[in-house]
């Protein structure tokens, strides 16, 4: 309430102006709470495909293993985040981890390139990474998930980019309070077979038995693609559910602070109203009294 | 000798293993009956919006709004 708002002569603070303010915190409050409730049901659908899909991609890291820390020449790193705001903090972090990803990884004769999903990323990836963005992909969410539409992102991603390990950068579902961004590894198929010769999981890999008249060289690249595109699906749905968890406390949190904000207004009005009446009364009975006196 | 290892078909024609398991996934879903069809074939709808970078200048995006091949 700043000075020009009351007008001239008036010492104290008008009602109406409170009132108004009042009104509009009481809306907002208003509009957070219903926000919370659609995201607290979206969140329920879409926790069970989330769940359901972690098991697409366990029994290849049961396989092949996830191995963040591997040398690659050309990494990409694909960023999820949302297109729609008011969510929290879950894509500035991931953003921030990609670019600390970027930066672990650059060196000489290492090459680092993004892809984007996601508006939220786009727009502040855009701002200082310009030439390392390769990808961006928007309007993911315009039907509802499915395995179909991830996998053919996938497959673009797949033609139109070189790489020698993708790293998919995500904020996992743990909670409804708790999303921690998180890392999956995939390699491309030549690194996969470089790193079978250093030994580890991968270099189990020749004591499997082979059927169906395949190369193992062939094999590998369909299970890398097929991993790649396991890994985007629970990838993009724990995503998703991050998403609608940090909308609903986020959401949550501005409708408690519209809650205090309105207290604190009804008392300052409550306040001024009183003093205006006690301030009439004195001017009542101070006239009352000059004309008896 | 062109490969020393024969490549199965839809590998020599230019596609990877995740657009054939879609177009398998696809068939099997046909082969459902009705209402079960239309549930499963609501599953399969595709709509995203992708742009490809060069030097830090964006191309024009193009939409994918389609149901995966046939």
């Amino acid at each position: 309430m700043r000075r020009e708002d009351a007008p001239l002569g008036v010492r104290s603070i008008s009602t109406q102006i409170v009132r108004n303010r009042m009104k509009s915190v009481k809306n907002i409050q208003k509009i957070t709470k219903a926000m919370k409730m659609v995201a607290a049901s979206k969140l329920r659908a879409i926790q069970v495909k989330a769940e359901n899909s972690r098991g697409l991609w366990q029994p290849f890291t049961a396989l092949l293993g996830d191995t963040p820390t591997v040398d690659a020449k050309k990494n990409v790193i694909v960023t999820i985040s949302s297109d729609k705001g008011l969510c929290g903090g879950i894509n500035s972090t991931a953003v921030k981890i990609s670019k600390s990803l970027h930066k672990l990884n650059s060196g000489p004769d290492k090459e680092n390139k993004y892809v984007i999903l996601g508006e939220k990323a786009k727009a502040i990836l855009v701002r200082d990474s310009k030439k390392d963005i390769e990808l961006i992909i928007t309007e993911l969410q315009k039907n509802p998930l499915n395995y179909t539409q991830v996998s053919v992102l996938a497959d673009d991603i797949l033609k139109n980019v070189e790489f020698d390990a993708l790293r998919i950068i995500y904020s996992k579902f743990h909670s409804v309070v708790s999303f921690l961004p998180t890392m999956a590894t995939v390699l491309s198929p030549e690194l996969v077979e470089r790193e079978a010769e250093s030994g580890g999981k991968l270099g189990e890999l020749d004591s499997y038995e082979i059927e169906g008249g395949e190369t193992k060289g062939e094999i590998l690249q369909n299970l890398a693609e097929f991993q790649f595109s396991c890994v985007m699906f629970n990838a993009v749905l724990e995503n998703a559910c991050s998403e609608q968890g940090a909308r609903m406390s986020a959401m949550d949190s501005s409708s408690r602070n519209a809650g205090e904000m309105l207290d604190r207004l009804t008392l300052t009005y409550n306040r001024t109203r009183q003093a205006s009446i006690t301030t009439e009364l004195i001017e009542i009975i101070s006239g009352a009294s000059a004309l008896e006196g | 000798m062109a490969s020393n290892a024969a490549v199965p078909f839809w590998r020599a024609a230019g596609m990877t293993y995740i657009s054939y398991s879609n177009i398998c996934a696809n068939l099997v879903r046909n082969c459902l009956k009705e209402p079960y069809k239309t549930e499963a074939l609501t599953r399969e709808k595709v709509h995203f919006s992708i742009s490809k970078w060069t030097d830090g200048k964006p191309q024009k995006p193009t939409i994918r709004s389609d149901t995966p091949e046939e």
